[in-house]
């Protein structure tokens, strides 16, 4: 008798959800096996890269990665078409970081006018992170939603705290939501049932798992997120069968290993390869524990991923 | 009560057509609560809030006079529900003001499985009756010149005689008075001889004939709750001996009382009582409070007893391993550092004076043996109550207390584990908690349209708080009603008056401070809730950790015993509707109350359990479960209501879909 290799028997499938519109409109999830598994079962929609655009211009940005986006770093949708125009992006999220209060705290009208620039102005589907504070991200993105009627934005990150008002809106409007859960497989389901005991659609919702940064933390995502896609594939959890997100530009450059340069620290070597090597081995790690969407930043990182996901997928 | 009164009798409520059974004098307010009938009411049950004003169209009642009832509507057939007992098969009709919504007329008819604590009889089957201290009058002969042997000798030779008991000898601390009280009682006297495991002991010699006045009080040292029982040995039997009503549990038992453990004061869970303890003078401090309160427990049986403190002869003392060690003032440091070590486990017999507390000096004292640093003498002595060690089936015992504890086996194996749960149930942390005493709401149900209440309160008084089994009803029906989410949180958007913004918390106003004792709304606040959650994930998830340690699912779970002080009653499916209990069968639970009592009983009562304590201490096979990572995680999956896993509760899930809010 011939030998047979073992097989995972697969008895669920996460759920299809679109962001966007149109012919540009990008569809997520939909996967029958773990990721990369084609040889065991299909993932239709291939794993995307959303560009990072910050709705100010980022004060704190190491040389090389403001870089690639030197000219255009001060206006978000000049930075969103370059994005899209140069470097090919399929997706764009927009981080409104001047909103949150513990920084510049922008007032709701200022920010949500800079979305609605942006949103009026790319042809790609649009991806809106706000503060993560939850009282200010309930205003925010309530108008958020408004302006971007639709337009069918992913609109997040949506906690337990404020997971109704922002939930309506995103019932209201039609947009999708991005629930957002510390890093823990029962809290993400239970927002998940929440968002579900509310209304929103199955095919409405993204999971954000919390992303820890490469060095600092990652392998707590990592475990929690394959055992989202175990639960969601293998054992029925059907309020787990939602693709992922993961906002990882955020997380690998703040670290201190990004930041340092060749000169402060030999050791360490080149900084600007380091830096895009952190985020692509970040990026990859995630993929492989089971992220449809990754938020990035550097286009050279981005590329890397891109060929990952091109050679892991044909 | 007349013979006829007490029969069973039909009651139709109307409009729903719902046909109910009373049983003995319940009044139409119980009547309804029971068959799940809503009538609003906010005062308990105490005829106060006059809002359970039913009418009656047929047949007769008794009820008593009422000012909320104006002479007019007496005539035109209304009533209090509360005040007012069918005489007659009746039907009533529920006005419009108290009545259910239409919807829930539709909903599929609601029988609640509730327990009360007298179903044990079966538990114990085939114990015998012999307590462990028992008294005897004899008659000496008196010495002469012919027959001049000491008088010990004459006494024992005497017992030996007419007892047939051997291993007997007689307690160094009787021999000096022994000469004296043996001439002065004329050589008639009671000796008060105790089961030790090295033999019989004589440990008390009366004049006269004693026998009947042999009594012992049990204590269940709890961390929240102190309770005891004072109970008549020389006229003892034990449930399900046989299956007359009168042999159940309560034919020997004289009083029950209960109150706050005193060393509340020093820190609400067992940490913060051994951190305390630490403190300089804080190890006396804990030790006296805890005796202050006992003291006053045995003062307060005494008394209700109307018994002599000198004829209280055994005292049993049960707790946890924390508690014993506090209560006997000993430092229980290494309890809380890792890898958790508890001084002793098993403690021999002691004297009254030994452990200084006041009862009769010669009274023999026991106290439960433990099993590791926080399973202790009180899970020993529930699996001994409940009799799983001899039992056949595999058995689940729950004490859901301060210190949720649970045990799982049979009689061949028997493995435990505990985790701290938190005082929600015993009305710590809960802003108008109480224990299950009068006045203590115990039931609810809650009007979904409206969000009426419908309260009743153990002795049937105006509230005065909240106890652990009307917590429990009231979760669920705010998850019924859809008054909260899965995550506790309050519907903030709901119109009704009774949900409001409190200090700075929301809060559902369960009653109006006119209907209560307080003269205080009676709110449950948000704060609450998550208290109530988290106690309840601590004890679910205990209960899934230990069965699944033992490599069984919740389904082989054949008998699930609940102990614990929540209240009289236990609702199993509200239970199971906030997670509290697995959905399991209804005919698979039992609640016995308090089940370290009830093995602090058997301990008094049948010299057999004396021996069995210590084979069952030993026997269980403890599971860790503070450095427990599963424990951990199905903890937060259980911090959701009903829990996480939908799967787990099909039941309750589809009730709530019922409702459109699954």
């Amino acid at each position: 008798m011939a030998f047979e290799i073992p097989r995972v028997k697969y008895t669920g499938r996460i759920k299809d959800v679109t962001i966007g519109i149109g012919p540009a409109a990008v569809k997520i999830g939909g996967e029958s096996c773990y990721p990369f598994y084609l040889f065991e079962g299909e993932m239709p929609n291939i794993p995307k890269v959303a560009f990072e655009v910050w709705d100010c211009e980022p004060e704190d940005w190491q040389e090389w990665a403001i870089e690639p986006f030197i000219d255009v770093i001060k206006n978000p949708v000049a930075w969103a078409r370059k994005c899209i125009d140069v470097y090919g992006a399929k997706l764009i999220a927009l981080q409104l970081k001047s909103a949150d209060p513990n920084g510049m705290n922008k007032d709701t009208e200022e920010v949500v006018e800079v979305v609605k620039d942006v949103s009026n102005n790319i042809n790609v589907p649009l991806i809106v992170w706000g503060t993560s504070n939850d009282e200010k991200d309930i205003e925010l993105l309530r108008r958020v939603a408004e302006v971007c009627e639709g337009k069918n934005i992913a609109l997040g990150p949506v906690s337990e705290k404020n997971y109704k008002q922002i939930g309506a809106m995103a019932i209201g409007y039609n947009h999708v939501v991005m629930a957002s859960s510390p890093i823990d497989v029962n809290l993400a389901k239970q927002l998940n049932i929440l968002l579900g005991n509310l209304g929103v659609p199955d095919e409405r919702i993204i999971i954000d798992p919390t992303t820890g940064g490469l060095g600092y933390g990652i392998e707590y995502t990592y475990s929690v997120m394959e055992r989202d896609r175990m639960a969601a594939l293998t054992q029925e959890d059907v309020k787990l069968q939602y693709p992922v997100i993961c906002n990882i530009a955020n997380e690998v450059w703040k670290a201190r290993e990004t930041r340092l340069t060749k000169d402060e620290d030999p050791k360490l070597g080149d900084e600007r390869k380091r830096s895009v090597l952190m985020e692509a081995i970040a990026s990859m790690t995630l993929l492989i524990a089971g992220a449809d969407v990754l938020i990035m930043r550097h286009p050279d990182s981005i590329a890397l991923i891109d060929e990952m996901i091109a050679t892991l997928t044909t | 009560m007349v013979e006829s009164d007490m029969r069973r009798h039909k009651i139709t409520f109307l409009p729903m057509d719902r046909v109910c059974f009373t049983d003995g004098d319940e009044n139409l307010l119980e009547v309804a609560m029971k068959y799940g009938v809503h009538i609003n009411s906010s005062c308990g049950g105490n005829a106060s809030c006059g809002k359970c004003r039913v009418k009656i169209v047929e047949g007769a009642v008794y009820s008593k006079d009422n000012t909320n009832i104006s002479e007019d509507e007496y005539k035109a057939g209304m009533r209090l529900a509360c005040k007012t007992s069918a005489r007659s098969d009746i039907v009533v009709e529920i006005p419009l003001e108290s009545q259910i919504d239409r919807t829930a007329l539709r909903r599929k008819r609601y029988v609640p499985q509730i327990l009360s604590v007298a179903d044990i009889g079966s538990l114990v089957k085939g114990v015998e009756v012999e307590p462990v201290v028992s008294k005897i009058y004899i008659e000496l002969p008196e010495p002469s010149m012919q027959d001049n042997i000491s008088d010990a000798d004459r006494l024992l030779r005497e017992i030996r005689r007419r007892y047939r008991i051997d291993d007997i000898s007689v307690d160094f601390k009787i021999i000096k008075g022994l000469a004296k009280a043996l001439r002065d009682a004329g050589w008639r006297i009671t000796v008060t001889i105790a089961f030790t495991k090295t033999g019989y002991k004589i440990i008390d010699i009366e004049p006269g004939n004693k026998e009947d006045k042999n009594y012992s009080i049990v204590i269940d040292i709890g961390t929240t709750t102190i309770c005891g029982q004072l109970l008549d040995l020389a006229d003892c039997s034990l449930p399900g001996q046989d299956d007359s009503p009168e042999n159940r549990l309560d034919t020997c038992t004289i009083a029950e009382t209960s109150d706050y453990n005193a060393q509340i004061s020093y820190g609400d869970d067992v940490i913060s009582r051994i951190m305390y303890s630490q403190k300089k003078g804080g190890l006396k401090r804990l030790g006296e409070a805890v005796k202050g309160t006992i003291s006053k427990v045995i003062k307060e049986l005494l008394e209700i007893g109307k018994v002599d403190m000198n004829h209280v002869s055994h005292v049993v003392f049960t707790g946890n391993t924390i508690m014993t060690h506090l209560f006997l003032g000993i430092d229980p440091k290494y309890i809380m550092l890792s890898p958790y070590t508890p001084v002793f486990s098993i403690i021999p017999s002691l004297y009254v004076e030994q452990v200084g507390i006041d009862v009769n000096e010669h009274a023999y004292v026991y106290i439960y043996p433990c099993v590791s640093s926080y399973v202790g003498g009180d899970i020993v002595a529930g699996v001994m109550g409940s009799g799983i060690s001899k039992s056949g089936k595999t058995v689940l015992y729950v004490d859901v207390g301060t210190n949720g504890e649970m045990a799982l086996g049979n009689s061949d194996w028997l493995m435990c584990a505990s985790c701290s749960a938190g005082p929600a149930f015993e009305g710590g942390g809960i802003k108008f908690g109480m224990r299950a005493g009068k006045g203590a709401i115990e039931q609810v149900k809650i009007n979904p349209l409206t969000f009426e209440p419908m309260v009743l309160t153990i002795g049937r008084l105006k509230p005065i708080g909240i106890c652990g089994s009307g917590l429990i009803d009231i979760i669920a029906e705010f998850m019924i009603a859809g008054l909260i989410d899965r995550n506790g949180k309050f519907s903030r958007d709901l119109k009704t008056e009774r949900l409001r913004e409190g200090d700075g918390d929301y809060e559902y106003v369960l009653c109006y401070a006119k209907d209560t004792q307080i003269n205080r709304d009676i709110v449950v606040t948000e704060a609450d809730i998550d208290n109530l959650i988290r106690t309840k994930a601590a004890v679910f998830a205990g209960c899934i950790t230990l069965v699944e340690s033992a490599g069984l699912t919740l389904d082989d779970v054949e008998m699930l015993i609940i102990a614990g002080g929540f209240g009289h009653y236990i609702d199993i499916e509200k239970a199971q509707t906030i997670g509290l209990l697995p959905e399991l069968p209804a005919e698979r639970f039992v609640f016995v109350g308090n089940g370290s009592l009830l093995g602090a009983r058997l301990m008094s009562m049948s010299k057999s359990c004396f021996l069995e304590a210590e084979r069952i201490a030993k026997m269980m096979t403890n599971i860790e479960l503070s450095d427990n990572n599963r424990f951990m995680e199905e903890y937060v999956a259980a911090m959701f209501l009903p829990h996480t896993n939908e799967k787990a509760f099909p039941g309750v899930i589809a009730r709530l879909n019922e409702k459109g809010r699954g």
